[in-house]
């Protein structure tokens, strides 16, 4: 079953007089549970896409249906509530917040759905923070983390609210080797436990080997689309 | 809730960048409250300045003579029948009243003269009614139907004068006929009200009725009160009861004369100073929630990314600008209690400060200490106006940084 469908999606950036064409004319189906890289140089327009994905930006044309819901008719203020309860981001910087600690910054993004009660949120923090990794350093700050550890940290707060999709911008950019192996691991163990669909762009060739299907984007288009039998 | 806990722990954030704009809005308020107890206390000064020297607690005159009182004219004057002394002297209370005959003059010395204001006064009842008492630096005061006088010693520093030195008064009699009195300087006074230093010449009340050719009439009465705090009552009841004999007598109490009309216009003239110094705290909040909105510009578009609304992200900005005002304001109010406790107790003496010049050769009616003033609601206010600032203030920054697109926020350096 899809949960995204786009067609004939172009996004064109102004620069002054100068329009600068990003995506061309995107046309993807991603289908739930899926593990999905996006590749391509500098500048193909991969941000962009999961950018129009996540619902962060909106298309200059075409169609694009999340989980059955067509976006473009969605206020800014319905779009923030479909981020709030179905998309998880991962970014290359982990943008968490220093002020809290570890099991703090997962549990904003919980707190955030607001359903759920305390002992509830508890188990579920400490459970996601187990699964990545971190069980015994829930109340350290992320100045007090290495860099695997803050994106280990990034992932559970992407994973806590249990969404229906994760997008993950370049997330081992900042990781050595090792580093990303594990945090790739942690994400495609989520994938496959949770059944979560997870969409990454990255120059990586080390993701890539980790991906069932793997998108490439050329001067704003998929110039190819490969899957790979798990 | 998680959001509020957000802003709180942000407040920890920047410890120095949030000690140094709590201290910014704490010296806001303490400068506020200490000046607010300080100008209380001058303002306070000055009406018991004016009050002691000038105007009494009560005055009565004819409202013809109310509308042209600046000038002391010899018409519309007050007839001083046995009626309106009853009146006065039975009184509840039985307060001290002066009849007063006020006129321009030109005081002259055989070599200078200068403008001087007449009072011709009973001596006995200028003692009790004025607070002139302890304040003869050089003589006494004169005796009915005697040709003496009573000046400030400032005057007759001006005009080179000493005790036993005769002086003449210019004046226009009621018909505009000049006149002449001689008198001899019987005392000089020194007192912290300028006007009575610069301008006063007191003599026998007698001899200027008969001067002025205006038999048994008088300016004004001017009533001394136990306390100001009954003037106003007790004006409405005299009002009263003289409104069927001396229906054109008016009754005014201290607070309602021109004397006094300059404090208001000084105090809204200091509270507009005042509030200047509250605006350099907002801009110290704008400047901080500019600064903190820079710097959280990536963590802004993650928040944001999660599905935060721009409200609940103005929401933390807020929230924690509002935690910095109630830190500086408290603090604030400590250092400025402390500071209205020393003002009140032990005053403050500006003569002394000044390196012992006399404050009231400028004009200043200010001798020896100043004391200042509690003023609880000057405290409340400023406590509270310096959160509302703390919290407006940071709206238009905290809205600008998260109504920012989020991927662009995400982006930025």
């Amino acid at each position: 079953m899809a949960l995204l469908e786009l067609k004939g999606v172009k996004k064109i950036y102004e620069q002054g007089k100068i329009e600068v064409p990003a995506l061309r004319g995107i046309d993807l189906t991603v289908e739930k549970g899926e593990f999905t890289t996006v590749f391509g140089p500098s500048g193909s327009g991969k941000t962009t896409l999961l950018n129009i994905i996540g619902c962060l930006d909106k298309p200059t044309a075409g169609r694009v249906e999340f989980d059955g819901r067509e976006l473009g008719a969605l206020s800014k203020k319905d779009l923030a509530m479909l981020r709030r309860h179905n998309i998880g981001f991962i970014f290359q910087t982990y943008n968490l917040i220093p002020v809290l600690t570890a099991y703090e910054n997962v549990e904003f993004a919980i707190r955030l759905i607001g359903k759920h009660s305390k002992d509830e949120i508890r188990e579920r923090v400490l459970k996601i923070l187990d699964a990545v990794g971190l069980a015994g350093l829930e109340n350290r700050r992320p100045n007090e983390l290495s860099g695997g550890q803050k994106q280990r940290v990034a992932i559970a707060r992407a994973l806590v609210k249990e969404p229906k999709l994760v997008l993950a911008d370049e997330p081992t950019a900042n990781l050595d080797s090792k580093t990303s192996q594990e945090v790739l691991e942690i994400m495609v163990k989520m994938n496959k436990e949770l059944g979560t669909t997870f969409i990454f762009s990255t120059h990586d060739p080390q993701v890539m080997e980790y991906a069932r299907r793997m998108l490439e984007i050329r001067d704003g288009l998929i110039s190819e689309d490969k899957r790979r039998e798990s | 809730m998680f959001l509020t806990r957000l802003a709180l722990k942000n407040l920890t954030r920047h410890r120095n960048r949030t000690l140094l704009t709590s201290f910014l809005i704490a010296f806001a308020v303490f400068f506020y409250t200490l000046m607010d107890s300080l100008i209380a206390g001058m303002v306070e000064m000055s009406y018991e300045t004016i009050i002691d020297y000038e105007t009494g607690h009560l005055q009565l005159a004819t409202g013809a003579y109310w509308d042209k009182e600046e000038e002391l004219p010899l018409e519309n004057l007050l007839e001083l029948d046995e009626r309106l002394l009853s009146v006065l002297g039975n009184l509840e209370g039985k307060p001290a009243f002066l009849p007063e005959l006020s006129f321009s003059a030109r005081l002259n010395t055989g070599f200078s003269d200068l403008p001087v204001i007449g009072k011709g006064v009973d001596s006995a009842q200028l003692l009790k009614v004025f607070k002139l008492e302890g304040q003869f630096v050089e003589g006494e005061i004169f005796t009915p139907g005697e040709y003496r006088a009573v000046i400030g010693k400032r005057l007759a520093d001006l005009l080179k004068l000493q005790t036993g030195e005769y002086i003449t008064l210019l004046v226009k009699d009621k018909n505009n006929t000049f006149n002449t009195i001689d008198l001899e300087i019987a005392g000089l006074v020194h007192t912290v009200n300028p006007n009575v230093n610069n301008y006063h010449v007191y003599l026998p009340l007698d001899l200027v009725q008969q001067a002025l050719d205006v038999g048994n009439q008088v300016s004004k009465v001017v009533l001394r009160l136990a306390d100001r705090s009954l003037a106003a009552d007790l004006a409405g009841r005299l009002q009263n009861s003289l409104n069927k004999d001396h229906p054109n007598i008016t009754v005014i109490p201290w607070n309602q004369m021109e004397a006094l009309a300059f404090e208001d216009v000084s105090h809204l003239e200091n509270q507009l100073i005042l509030m200047i110094t509250l605006l350099i705290a907002a801009i110290a909040i704008i400047n901080t929630v500019i600064l903190s909105a820079l710097e959280r510009m990536g963590e802004i578009g993650m928040m944001k990314a999660m599905g935060l609304q721009t409200r609940e992200v103005v929401y933390t900005f807020v929230l924690e600008s509002t935690g910095i005002g109630i830190l500086g304001g408290l603090a604030g109010l400590l250092f400025g209690a402390a500071a209205v406790w020393a003002l009140v107790s032990y005053g403050m003496d500006w003569g002394a400060m000044m390196g012992g010049v006399d404050m009231t050769s400028f004009g200043i009616p200010v001798v020896g200490r100043t004391y200042g003033v509690w003023n609880p609601g000057a405290f409340l206010f400023v406590f509270l106006f310096a959160v509302l600032v703390s919290s407006l203030s940071s709206i238009l920054p905290s809205y600008w940084a998260a109504s920012k697109d989020p991927v662009k926020a995400i982006d930025h350096h």
